[in-house]
Parts: C-alpha cells; structure tokens; sequence
C-alpha cells in the first residue's frame, strides 16, 4: 500500500460514487432530456475516474507496469470523446421524433428557431440572405 | 392468452429438463480431456501465446475457414435477396455537425484499432473476426453519419474474393509442403520467429491467416450493411 495506490483506490470510490449518482438521476429526472444530462455526464465522469484509477491503482501494486496506465488512459480518452458524441445523436434524434420536453419547462428557443426557419422558407419572395437579422431580431 | 401459457408450460418443461440434463455435469472441477494438450504444448507447436486462437486457427482450422464460408454466404446471400436493378441510398437528413465531425475523427482510429486485433491475434484476445467487425463498424459509422457514403464496391468486392482465395492457397501450401491441409509451414518448417514467442513477429502463420480474416470479415460485413441501407429507388 503505497501513494500510488491510495490515489487509485480514492479515484475508483469517486468513479464509482458518480455512477451511482448517474444511476440514481435515470430514476429521478422527470423527462428523457434530463435523464440523458445525468447519465451522460456523471456516468463519463464516472468512467473516467474509475478506468484512470485502475491504472494509477495498478502502478502502485507490485504486478503493476506503465502498461496498465498506458492502455486505460486510452481507453479514457476514446470514451472521453465518443461519450458526448452519442449522447448528443440520442437526443437530437429524441427530439426529431417527437418527443416532448418535461411539462415544466419553460423555454424551447429550438423550436422556435425551427419554425423561424420554416416560415422563412415558405415565403421566399422576402429574400432569403436577411436570414441572421431576423433571428437576431426574434430574440 | 392460452396461447401464451402455453408457450410458457412448455418453456418451463424444457427448462426443467436441460436443467436436470446439466445437472449430472461437474461444474468447477478438473474436466481437461484434450484441453490439457493444448495448454502444454501450445507454445512450442504453434508459436502462439494465445491458447484460443492457436486452437482455432492451427489445431482446428477447418472450422475457421466453414466459418469464413458461412460470413461469405450470408454476404452472397444477402446481396443476393436484396438485389434490384437501381439502388440508391434515400436518407433525408445527413447527421448533424457534431456527429459528422466526430465520425471523421474517429473513424482512422476505429480502422487502426481493429487491425491491431486482427494484427495480434497471436498475443492478445480477439483475432481476426473481431478485428473485421470493428472494421466494419467503421464503415457503418460513416453510413450512418454522411447521406452520400458509399464504400468503394470495386477495390471491396476484389479485396474480399482475392483474400478469400489466399486463405485456401495458404492452406494448400501447407498441404504440399507438410502433407495436410492448413499445415503451419511458417512454425513447423522454416521456424521463423522461433526465438521470440510473445513478441508480434511469432506464431507461425496465425498473424497471416487473421490477417486475411480480418480484411475479409471487415470487406463482408460492410457489404451486408451497405446493400441493407440502400433502397430501390423508381426511375
């Protein structure tokens, strides 16, 4: 048991704290949109603490080699990358379907913009490269 | 309703009965009949660290090249069942910018992943299927995010066919030099890289094969999925 070890050890507790808070936001959150926010960052967040304190964890132990480090920070960044990714696919493509948001909300300037950009392209006599003012103007 | 129930007094008999069937089996206790063999003499047979694809590229061949045959049917089968005259890719709306940008940047790094499987199938888990799969993920990722994708058909087709033969030629070499088909000429006889097992330049021609196997499995699945996502389109 030395340092090393110890800040694996505390790397994976706060990893695994935060998957459990993702887990416990998918029960919680009221809509599909919030669940994707907490489970999207809090489980990343998770994942990357564990998988970079495994490694570090294993530097400590006396099997342990930089190999270890090597391939889990790895791993942690693909995730780091392609987590966010598909979050942002998943909902967007909630969206598109049709999915309403939380009846609590307040403000949706998607739709808006959306529906700005329907109306400008059903009337195109009023010319369409006053597009930016005219967003600009909505809000 | 009777209908279901049914089903499910059924499933629970047949349950009950392979459970009773697998019961009289010895779980956790030594059962190695021919396992042991290949656990003690894998290295200095094959070359290979990996017990796994040392048995099923070098021990059992036969079955991997049946398996190839069954990817490559079901590629032939599949264009086959959907084949039209014209085909064109329909989708409506091209991923959106953050997806389109990461495909970029991911898709040389998902390619150069899978061939380091196929690559070290010797060493590490995985081989030459699962190589092929990521490979083929990659170009399902580009499907996905680009509206206008398409692999490029002549350079596949011809990649999938030519490494397809190689795979048998190989397997006849062996046969004439050794005297069976799938006889590991690089291990048995030239004893190339005989000094270092464990390293990537080891393992007879498990390397070779898995190389072939991966850029097969990468070429057919990518088939599959560009003639599944394409749409017959009416003139």
């Amino acid at each position: 048991m030395n340092a090393l070890a110890a800040v694996g050890e505390a790397l994976v507790l706060i990893g695994t704290f935060f998957y459990f808070l993702s887990a416990l936001g998918l029960i919680r959150m009221p809509d599909v949109y919030n669940r994707m926010q907490t489970a999207t960052k809090s489980a990343t967040l998770g994942s990357l603490g564990v998988i970079v304190g495994v490694g570090i964890w294993a530097l400590g132990t006396d099997f342990g080699s930089a190999a270890w480090l090597t391939k889990t920070i790895v791993i942690a960044v693909f995730l780091l990358l392609t987590n966010p990714i598909s979050a942002h696919a998943l909902i967007r493509a909630a969206y598109k379907s049709g999915i309403p948001l939380w009846e609590g909300s307040v403000m949706d300037k998607y739709r808006e913009h959306m529906e700005a950009k329907a109306k400008a392209a059903e009337a195109p006599e009023v010319e369409t490269p006053e597009e930016t003012p005219k967003e600009g103007g909505e809000e | 309703m009777l209908k279901r129930a049914l089903a499910i007094i059924t499933l629970l008999i047949i349950g009950y009965w392979l459970a009773q069937g697998l019961a009289g089996v010895p779980f956790g206790e030594d059962r190695m009949l021919v396992g042991q063999y290949y656990l003690d003499h894998v290295k200095e047979q094959t070359g290979a660290v990996n017990a796994v694809t040392a048995v099923v590229v070098n021990y059992r061949g036969f079955d991997t090249l049946g398996e190839v045959t069954v990817l490559f049917i079901a590629s032939t089968g599949v264009g086959a069942l959907l084949w039209r005259r014209k085909k064109e890719r329909t989708a409506k709306t091209e991923g959106s910018i953050v997806l389109t940008t990461g495909t970029r940047l991911l898709v040389p790094f998902v390619m150069l992943f899978g061939a380091y499987i196929f690559i070290h199938g010797h060493l590490t888990p995985g081989g030459g299927f699962p190589g092929g799969a990521t490979i083929a993920t990659a170009f399902l990722l580009l499907y996905m995010a680009f509206i206008v994708y398409e692999i490029p058909h002549k350079a596949f087709e011809k990649v999938e066919g030519a490494v397809g033969m190689t795979y048998v030629i190989v397997g006849l070499i062996g046969l004439a030099i050794g005297g069976y088909f799938l006889y590991d000429w690089i291990w048995q006889d030239w004893q190339w890289g005989a000094e270092n097992i464990g390293r990537l330049f080891s393992g007879g021609f498990i390397p070779v094969i898995y190389t072939i196997i991966g850029l097969k499995v990468g070429t057919e699945l990518s088939g599959i999925i560009d003639n599944m996502v394409k749409e017959e389109v009416s003139e």
